[in-house]
């Protein structure tokens, strides 16, 4: 018997070597490697020496670090409205009507697109002579062109806007396997009770749906904070700093300027942000008692 | 009669929403197929006066996109065939066998999840530079060679696997590794469809990560490759249109074969 637990630990370990191998190099190396390196002035330029917690100090006075966390807060706010969208849209496509297949995959296309293609038609959609500005000025919402990506006060929440639309079909999906999983007999027996559509949703869907909505939205929260490829095509945290986002300057201080150590030190603070972020997120979710993870 | 509303509302609501999550891409087609630069015209053409494939043609003609479209398929490739390989062998240990230490490596691929890797691309350059493999497309595919995602998918996957079948192949003499290719795997294709379908999708749209490894333009793939050609034509919307398509044409089109699949992996990718 104890040779038997032997020789199937061996085989584990065996059939788990390749792949922990690579994510020893390239998923927990890059998380250890990152704290001795925050605390050198490493570049490729020049010689490399230790400078203690300099960088976390400079990092704290660093004007414009601290924008980019607060534009990566801001950033944040879009997830709620994501899970509200991609609820109701859950909702609408779970309806038992021909064709509604049809609309899902519709609704899914801008998620497996490219960013880069994305974040070219919407910069064309939004530039000065665009459909958007056209539409609207048609309209009679605005009364001049705005251009959208390139004024100051705009610029972010579009970012948020083309983030929101190209993952709106991912929240979906999850969501509309969450509502069928949802028993159809509690629907029946709520409705016997002479509950209308609002209150089916309020008092059924939203509650059943609850583990869903906290995997959504731990997972939302991280990408908006991590929100890169988007602001980068786009914007490159501009004009100004407005777009500035965390992700948008450790890239700008490690890879394009080269400053290894104090992007390393940007990254691992901006790491433990986000873990506590997410801790939260649970903690919030947790409150209510229901949870099945 | 009520129904027949309800459905009525419904189509409504879904029409306006494939409007605006669609919308734009239709746009794009409709603009790659402008010919000249009526893109640029005021109030802006949303539809062709007349349809050309142009654009197609001539960018077709600039850029080379067959070598682009080979790096890309060549990424792909790779980078499915190890994610498959590495986390199919990954995962089922930690499915199936019981052996000590057995908490401490979930935990471990756990924590990578909760903890965000900022740093992650500026070691991984340090990382490949090291290796010699900059500016090669192993350069490029092995940082996500094996993601811990895919492993907690196919953990799900073998987990549905009935014990008797390892059970039976052990009464046969066969070894773990037989028993695993010939017995286990041949169960888990949908498995492997949905993890081999993801990352499809993100090696394909991948474009950062290559732009950093590779020096040279000749070996970007191509999602790379069109923010080059945005860089340098950013005048020419028409090609730019058209190559856009062209990149994104491929990925919807095997999406749309795989929805199936693709849509239950995802989804139940949340529900362990």
């Amino acid at each position: 018997m104890y040779k038997a637990i032997r020789s199937e630990s061996f085989a584990a370990w065996a059939f788990m070597a390749p792949g922990l191998l690579f994510l020893a190099i390239f998923t927990f190396w890059p998380i250890i490697y990152g704290i001795p390196l925050s605390l050198t002035d490493y570049s490729v330029i020049t010689e490399t020496h230790f400078v203690g917690l300099d960088n976390f100090t400079r990092a704290f006075q660093d004007h414009n670090f601290l924008i980019s966390l607060w534009n990566s807060l801001v950033y944040v706010l879009v997830v709620p409205v994501i899970q509200i969208i991609s609820i109701l849209m859950a909702i609408l496509v779970n309806s038992r009507i021909p064709g509604v297949k049809m609309f899902r995959a519709a609704y899914y296309i801008p998620v497996v697109t490219s960013m880069v293609a994305v974040a070219l038609i919407w910069s064309w959609l939004l530039g000065n002579n665009g459909v958007v500005n056209y539409l609207l000025l048609k309209v009679g919402i605005l009364s001049e062109q705005v251009s959208w990506l390139s004024t100051s006060s705009t610029a972010l929440y579009v970012l948020m806007f083309i983030t929101m639309w190209k993952g709106l079909g991912y929240y979906m999906m999850l969501y509309l396997a969450g509502l069928q999983g949802i028993p159809a007999d509690l629907y029946e027996a709520a409705r016997v009770d002479g509950a209308g559509p609002l209150r089916l949703i309020i008092h059924v869907t939203l509650p059943l749906l609850r583990p869903h909505i906290l995997f959504c939205t731990v997972i939302s929260v991280m990408g908006a904070v991590r929100v890169f490829d988007e602001v980068y095509i786009l914007t490159k945290g501009g004009p100004g700093t407005s777009t500035l986002t965390s992700s948008v300057y450790i890239f700008q201080k490690g890879l394009e300027q080269f400053n290894f150590g104090y992007a390393s030190a940007l990254g691992l603070i901006v790491s433990v942000m986000v873990a506590a972020l997410s801790v939260l997120v649970f903690r919030l979710n947790r409150r209510g008692g229901v949870n099945t993870y | 009669m009520k129904k027949g509303l309800r459905h009525l509302i419904i189509y409504v609501l879904l029409i306006l929403l494939a409007l605006f999550m669609m919308g734009p891409f239709l746009w794009l087609l409709s603009v790659s197929l402008m010919p000249g630069r009526n893109v640029f015209a005021n109030p802006p053409a949303i539809l062709p006066t007349f349809i050309a494939f142009d654009n197609y043609v001539q960018v077709w003609e600039f850029m080379d996109f067959p070598r682009y479209i080979i790096n890309t398929v060549v990424i792909t490739l790779l980078g499915v065939v190890f994610n498959i390989f590495l986390s199919c062998l990954t995962a089922y240990p930690l499915a199936t066998f019981r052996f000590r230490g057995r908490n401490l490596v979930f935990t471990l691929l756990i924590s990578t999840m909760i903890i965000p890797s900022a740093t992650a691309m500026i070691v991984h350059y340090l990382t490949i530079q090291a290796f010699h493999l900059g500016n090669t497309f192993l350069g490029v595919v092995l940082p996500a060679a094996v993601s811990v995602f895919n492993i907690f998918l196919m953990r799900q996957t073998f987990l549905g696997i009935p014990t008797d079948i390892r059970d039976s192949g052990k009464m046969d003499g066969a070894s773990e590794f037989r028993i695993f290719v010939q017995l286990v795997m041949p169960l888990v294709k949908p498995g492997v469809a949905v993890i081999g379908l993801l990352e499809v999708m993100a090696f394909w749209n991948n474009f950062l990560w290559p732009i950093v490894v590779l020096d040279d333009p000749q070996k970007y793939p191509l999602a790379a490759a069109l923010t080059y050609l945005n860089g340098q034509f950013s005048y020419n919307f028409g090609w730019i249109a058209a190559g856009t398509m062209i990149s994104v044409l491929p990925i919807i089109i095997v999406f749309l074969f795989t929805q199936k699949y693709y849509m239950e992996g995802i989804a139940g990718a949340i529900k362990g």
